[in-house]
């Protein structure tokens, strides 16, 4: 009974958009979730769907969802995932973060991205909103964003009922093969299920189901902090971001869903659920109110974090693994997953088909770092709001 | 971030208690709460308290709640008031919003008595004003002095609801009527014999099917269900009333444990899972009052205070041996609170028909919240005692004792067993001081003169609404229904401190209404 | 843990009923039928059900409805309310403007 042409672990974003494109061209799809549908990333983030600021390397799949996906996405799924194109404000407040600004321009322009660099006069009169702080913005008219709930939950209902059978509370212990080939799968209950291909998309918890085939990745667990506040008169449609380090927008429903991280949650005690910490709160609320006055006197209702798997150059692994034909992957995501997430489950779904992938993803290979020479050294930055 | 040995969040009976007791047994302690005023549902609580005399009864609970403060502040707890807990970390840190800022705290110990919210029960037009919660009413007319509205109709025959319900009448409110969903009346005899004999008609298997209004309530309608809750066509009743109380039950406000992570059940809500000492799942985190579990004011302060026995254990303040002494107190005077017909194991159940000294129980208390005299006729002997004697109409197994404890002649009697029906010794004099009369938390209590000469009788009743009437005048003597029975004379009106405000009224009746009127209402001339 | 749940188990069609038109969240004007209605697309958990739909989700948190919200999802899968998990309770308890939310202060 436990068999099917496909294995999804993992219903995220991802695990249930491959699901639901599976299903399109008829192939039989368990999808299996440790907990329960969309709780890891997928429903813990900004709701960012950007092509700007992101590594050469993954821009690609960003731009094929921007372009063939999240357009017609609502109307395909016939529930309204709350895309907009309305650009994304990246705010600055000094002349490095200018020549931050500056190199990703120059980054976007070789990929056909059309990014701007505001000064402070045109800041002052196109974004009122934002403070005097603020000196110097990038804007990317292209950028956008979706309601990362409904995208999931929405890709989920739709696959479930073209029939997709998900399993929720279902953990994966690890992959088996056989004659080579990843075929079989153990969970914690002891139930055991086969498929032709599996397709691994689980967030860091990912990390100990590849290591029992024998592949490590080089990931680590890091937590980003929301605030939501309640809902208020639009002040502006577009995603934004600032060099302090916060991102967000201002949702359909009106209240505003902010994000950052405070820099100390990696070093806190004993850190095991995703209720907030003690201090990223009140950090992202501080430095908000720096740079959004206006916001200042809304209230937040929610506070909630979640994981970040992120790998060491805080880029994406997507793709097959030599080692293990049949096992496809997107892992490590590194806290930007959401915006492609509905491009590479659909590449996944295609690879899982034995057809090619509609974009180069050879750059997002696993074993990027297996090999370390002086010039390959990444140098990864955690600033600049490069959180979807 | 500052330190406390025990921070205590809540400054209900609850926490109050726990942090009168973690201060007095060397604590550093300090307790947060919300609100302005603390003492959470206490200043709220104008009526008498059940228990004897240790658990505080017949103190009304505001009272009880200013000599908690009182206390308090004396030991010298810290009391920090407008001050909301925002969240609460691992381990042992809480954050809290004081004036336009957040500060943390750190405890060696949290305890958390943050109480219980109003459920609320979702009908066609319940979101219109009008529609509130019964603990809404209490703070708008006991607290504000503000009358939650001109004719209300009550939903639950809880204790909440039936309390309310009274205190609504003593606010000039009127009361159309009492309803719940459940075939019996949930709340004590006592209370509901209150609402009874003023006359408040009790709709059981009954549910709100509507309410309207042009933006606001101005009509209900109500309807019995049948077994599966469906509206039973036909039994539909209309009321033009301008308020809905909802008294449907309360939910523990446990979002603060359920936060810190600690395990938890269900229990009409979200209980966290405690040892004896309602000690969580996380070392040093307690939960005592509602948010335990719902109850009452009475035992929630005891519970605040073995909390405090427990933190004290574990932050080193009291050894092992001095916990245990210390609980086995405690947890003594807490058990005699919890038994009787309203415990939590009897809750609910159906097939109780007669009391622990079994006698048959009165159904029609059940029913329509007061007892015919055939019933009553079990419980007292009447006819053929001469002279002035208590009548004591308390039928049910309610641990209570103030009646015992009030006659200093000794003529009442409960016994050790707090919960067991109240007797009147024939053997004993009454000396018709009418202590008992006032002291009855549950006002169940009359003292009957069979025969003052005539062809009269005079029957003594609590009385607890202004004005007070007047000596020499006339009205209608009502039964334990409400009904007008006939006319009657008021001969005595008694007031005193010991009293604690419940005057107890006198009237004269024909004879042969000596064991039916129990109320009285002032006659309204026609042409007024 | 969460337990094993086959989201494509059979827990019957949706039937209307006459009160689906009730508010239920009052915070964000959702109603019985929508709630059931979401049961049986799919959303079998109470956080599925808060996300997609967002009872719960407003100013008071789920203090008003969450109970009857739960019942209610609890009833359409045709299981006891207990068997329910709960959505996760989060800081702040009280809405909290952001101004005074961002002024940590050290108090001594």
């Amino acid at each position: 009974m436990n068999t099917s042409d496909v294995l999804i672990i993992g219903a995220g974003v991802v695990g249930c958009a491959a699901a639901y494109y599976l299903r399109k061209n008829g192939v039989s799809v368990t999808v299996l979730e440790s907990d329960m549908i969309g709780n890891g990333g997928s429903s813990r983030n900004g709701g960012g769907v950007r092509i700007s600021g992101r590594d050469p390397r993954e821009l690609g799949i960003c731009a094929y969802g921007v372009k063939n996906i999240w357009p017609t996405l609502s109307e395909e799924l016939g529930i309204d995932v709350e895309y907009r194109q309305k650009g994304y404000l990246v705010c600055g407040y000094d002349d490095s973060h200018k020549r931050l600004i500056k190199d990703r321009i120059n980054t976007a322009a070789k990929f056909g991205i059309k990014m701007e660099l505001k000064e402070e006069e045109e800041i002052r009169s196109l974004y009122p909103y934002v403070s005097e702080h603020v000196t110097c913005a990038g804007w990317t008219p292209s950028d956008g964003v979706a309601n990362p709930l409904k995208t999931t939950l929405g890709y989920y209902i739709r696959a479930r009922e073209n029939g997709a059978r998900f399993i929720t509370g279902e953990k994966v212990l690890c992959i088996e093969k056989i004659k080579g080939r990843a075929r079989k799968v153990i969970t914690e209950s002891g139930n055991v299920y086969e498929a032709e291909s599996i397709i691994l998309a689980c967030g860091y918890g990912g990390r100990k189901i590849l290591n029992s085939v024998g592949i490590e990745v080089l990931m680590q667990k890091k937590l980003e902090e929301v605030i939501v506040t309640e809902p208020a008169p639009r002040l502006f449609d577009h995603m934004i971001g600032g060099m302090s380090g916060f991102y967000g927008q201002q949702t359909e429903h009106g209240s505003f869903v902010l994000g950052s991280s405070c820099g100390r949650e990696t070093y806190l005690f004993n850190k095991s659920n995703t209720v907030s910490t003690y201090s990223a709160p009140s950090f992202i609320c501080d430095s908000i109110g720096v740079d959004i006055p206006a916001l200042k006197k809304l209230k937040v209702i929610r506070t909630w974090s979640g994981w970040i798997d992120r790998s060491y150059d805080a880029v994406p692994i997507i793709g097959n693994i030599e080692e293990v034909p049949g096992l496809f992957v997107s892992i490590a995501s590194s806290g930007h997953g959401f915006g492609p997430g509905p491009a590479v489950g659909f590449i996944l779904s295609e690879l899982a088909q034995g057809r090619p992938s509609p974009v180069d993803i050879s750059k997002l290979h696993y074993d990027r770092f297996d090999y370390v020479k002086y010039q390959d050294r990444y140098f990864v930055s955690d600033v600049g709001g490069s959180f979807s | 971030m500052r330190r406390y040995d025990v921070c205590i969040i809540g400054a209900g009976p609850a926490g109050l208690s726990a942090a009168i007791e973690a201060q007095k047994l060397g604590m550093k302690s300090a307790v947060f709460d919300e609100n302005h005023r603390p003492g959470g549902q206490l200043f709220k609580q104008i009526h008498k308290f059940f228990g004897s005399k240790e658990h505080m009864a017949k103190i009304r609970g505001f009272e009880i709640g200013k000599e908690l403060l009182e206390e308090a502040k004396n030991v010298g707890v810290d009391v920090h008031l407008d001050a909301v807990v925002m969240g609460i970390y691992e381990p042992h840190r809480i954050t809290v919003r004081e004036d336009d800022s957040i500060t943390s705290y750190s405890a060696d110990s949290i305890i958390v008595s943050t109480g219980a919210s109003e459920k609320t029960i979702p009908f066609e037009g319940w979101t219109l004003p009008g529609v509130i919660g019964a603990g809404a009413a209490q703070t708008m007319m006991n607290l504000y002095g503000v009358r939650p509205g001109k004719k209300i109709l009550m939903m639950g025959s809880g204790n909440v609801g039936l309390v309310v319900g009274f205190q609504l009448l003593q606010a000039g409110c009127e009361v159309a009527a009492l309803i719940d969903a459940a075939p019996r009346i949930g709340g004590y005899g006592v209370h509901a014999a209150k609402l009874a004999r003023c006359g408040i008609p009790f709709y059981l298997s009954h549910t709100v099917v509507k309410a309207e209004g042009n933006g606001k309530v101005e009509k209900v309608t109500i309807a019995e269900i049948d077994k599966n809750w469906e509206f039973i066509p036909g039994t539909e009743k209309t009321f033009d009333v301008d308020t809905v109380c909802l008294a449907v039950g309360l939910t523990p406000m446990s979002q603060l444990l359920r936060m810190a992570g600690c395990k938890t059940k269900y229990a009409g809500g979200t209980v966290p899972v405690c040892d004896k000492f309602g000690e969580t799942s996380i070392k040093g985190l307690f939960a005592s009052g509602d948010v335990s579990g719902i109850e009452e004011a009475s035992s929630a302060m005891i519970g605040g205070k073995i909390s405090a026995v427990g933190a004290a254990f574990r932050c080193g303040f009291i050894n092992e041996k001095e916990r245990e002494q210390k609980y086995d107190e405690y947890s003594l005077s807490l058990f005699k609170l919890r038994k009787g017909l309203f415990s939590k194991e009897n809750k609910g159940r159906t097939d109780i028909t007669k009391t622990d000294e079994g006698i048959d129980l009165s159904m029609t208390l059940f029913k329509k919240g007061y007892m015919t005299e055939e019933e009553l006729k079990k419980f007292v002997r009447n006819s053929e005692i001469k002279g002035p004697h208590p009548v004591i109409e308390c039928t049910q197994n309610i641990p209570c004792n103030p009646c015992e404890d009030s006659c200093s002649f000794g003529c009442i009697h409960v016994g050790n067993e707090i919960s067991a029906v109240p007797k009147f010794d024939e053997n004993k004099k009454c000396r018709n001081c009418k202590m008992c009369v006032a002291s009855c938390p549950g006002q169940a209590i009359f003292i009957v003169d069979n025969d003052i000469g005539d062809g009269y009788a005079s029957v003594s009743f609590p009385y607890e609404f202004c004005p007070l009437p007047e000596i020499g005048e006339k009205g209608f003597a009502l039964g334990r229904d409400g009904k007008d029975l006939c006319v009657a004379e008021i001969i005595d009106v008694t007031t005193n401190k010991a009293f604690d405000s419940t005057a107890v009224v006198t009237m004269k009746v024909p004879k042969e209404m000596s064991m039916t009127a129990r109320f009285y209402r002032k006659e309204v001339p026609v042409n007024e | 843990m969460s337990k094993i749940i086959d989201r494509s188990a059979d827990i019957g069609e949706f039937v209307p009923e006459k009160d689906d038109d009730i508010l239920v969240c009052r915070c964000e004007e959702i109603t019985k039928g929508e709630i059931r209605k979401a049961v049986h697309m799919g959303l079998y958990t109470m956080t599925e059900v808060k996300r997609f739909l967002r009872p719960t989700m407003g100013l008071c948190q789920g203090q008003i409805c969450g109970e009857n919200v739960r019942r209610i999802i609890a009833k359409e899968l045709k299981e006891p309310i207990e068997a329910l998990k709960e959505t996760t309770a989060r800081p702040p308890v009280r809405p909290i403007e952001m101004e005074v939310f961002g002024n940590e202060v050290e108090k001594l």
